[in-house]
């Protein structure tokens, strides 16, 4: 079966995961250790995103038929959508310990600020129903491709992008300076670090998806999508709803309880 | 693969849910109860993103073993954290 495989398929290879991984642990170690380095880093990043972007345009990796042992146990799924799910699963790690390990903390503290007090919690409900309009606008933007509607489809798209870009207004632009300037800060003992950590860090990923859906805008443009083929829509769909979820938990962790 | 109608419906339920959180904070009663009252709509707003956004109704049933895989490493990790202190 393998040689089959072999025989029929063109091999195709790409050094561009190797120059990815090596470009974040570089940034990683260059904040820790000397600033330029992570800045070295960072130009490698941006370097494998555009090689990435240019192959996913190209449809370089693209596969019309896999066969069943590549599926297997996971049959009625592609390769590429196993490789989000798969990819979703370290980010529950990440999230879901990180979470755990907050409530942990907020449990066996003997005094904790109030958090109706601390957070302002009217921005916090408004970005909650931003981020999950901009959910609905991605539904909409798969559902239209689906279609065949590419308006429909770019419609949607702007209207994730707008919405996601003015979720981190709000978090970044409004709710972080408004909090620094009451004394509420990342050095503000247990409630200061875990709520900066774990806020920036679905920001980030607020803002990783935004590189993303850009990225389909650019390619909506581009011919790159079809009633029978807009598989990159949907996997990054399923990112963008998993950052939504994890606010999910974030919001009432942090603004009510 | 249901229709536009239904997804909106779902957005405006999971808005409701979010305004509901939050009168239910400024609900009299014990905090504890209040949290898990809070925490149980935050649930039942991810679980119907899941279900519904993320179209895992409409998938293989097999696809639940990633994310209960995840939740177990969630807990080997809380366990081992718990364990080392």
């Amino acid at each position: 079966m393998t040689e089959d495989y072999e025989n029929t398929e063109e091999h195709k290879s790409t050094w561009t995961p190797i120059l990815l991984a090596a470009g974040i642990a570089i940034v990683l170690i260059g904040v820790v250790i000397f600033w330029p380095i992570a800045v070295a880093g960072g130009i490698m990043v941006v370097a494998a995103l555009f090689k990435l972007f240019k192959d996913g345009a190209e449809e370089k990796f693209a596969q019309a038929k896999e066969s069943l042992e590549e599926k297997f146990p996971l049959e009625s799924l592609n390769k590429e959508k196993l490789g989000i799910w798969i990819f979703l699963m370290s980010e529950i790690l990440i999230f879901g310990s990180l979470i755990i390990a907050y409530v942990y903390v907020r449990l066996s503290s003997s005094s904790w600020p109030v958090a109706t007090q601390t957070h302002n919690v009217i921005l916090g409900m408004t970005n909650t129903i931003i981020l999950l309009t901009s959910s609905l606008a991605m539904v909409f933007a798969l559902h239209s491709i689906r279609a065949g509607n590419t308006r429909g489809l770019r419609i949607g798209l702007f209207s994730t992008f707008a919405l996601g870009a003015t979720f981190l207004i709000i978090k970044l632009g409004i709710e972080w300076p408004q909090y620094y300037r009451n004394g509420f800060t990342i050095n503000s003992g247990l409630p200061g670090s875990t709520y900066f950590v774990l806020t920036g860090l679905h920001a980030l990923h607020v803002g990783a998806g935004l590189v993303a859906v850009g990225y389909l805008i650019f390619r909506s443009y581009n011919g790159g999508f079809t009633s029978t083929k807009h598989s990159s829509v949907e996997n990054i769909s399923l990112y963008w709803h998993f950052v939504d979820i994890v606010w999910m938990f974030l919001f009432p962790l942090f603004y009510l309880i | 693969m249901p229709g536009m109608k239904m997804y909106v419906g779902i957005w405006f339920g999971l808005v409701v849910a979010t305004v509901a959180e939050v009168v239910t904070r400024s609900l009299p009663g014990a905090l504890s109860l209040l949290a898990l009252i809070i925490l149980l709509i935050s649930s039942g707003k991810a679980i119907t993103i899941a279900l519904y956004y993320q179209n895992l109704r409409y998938e293989d049933k097999s696809l639940a073993i990633l994310p209960i895989a995840a939740l177990i490493g969630v807990i080997i990790l809380v366990v081992a954290a718990g364990m080392s202190m």
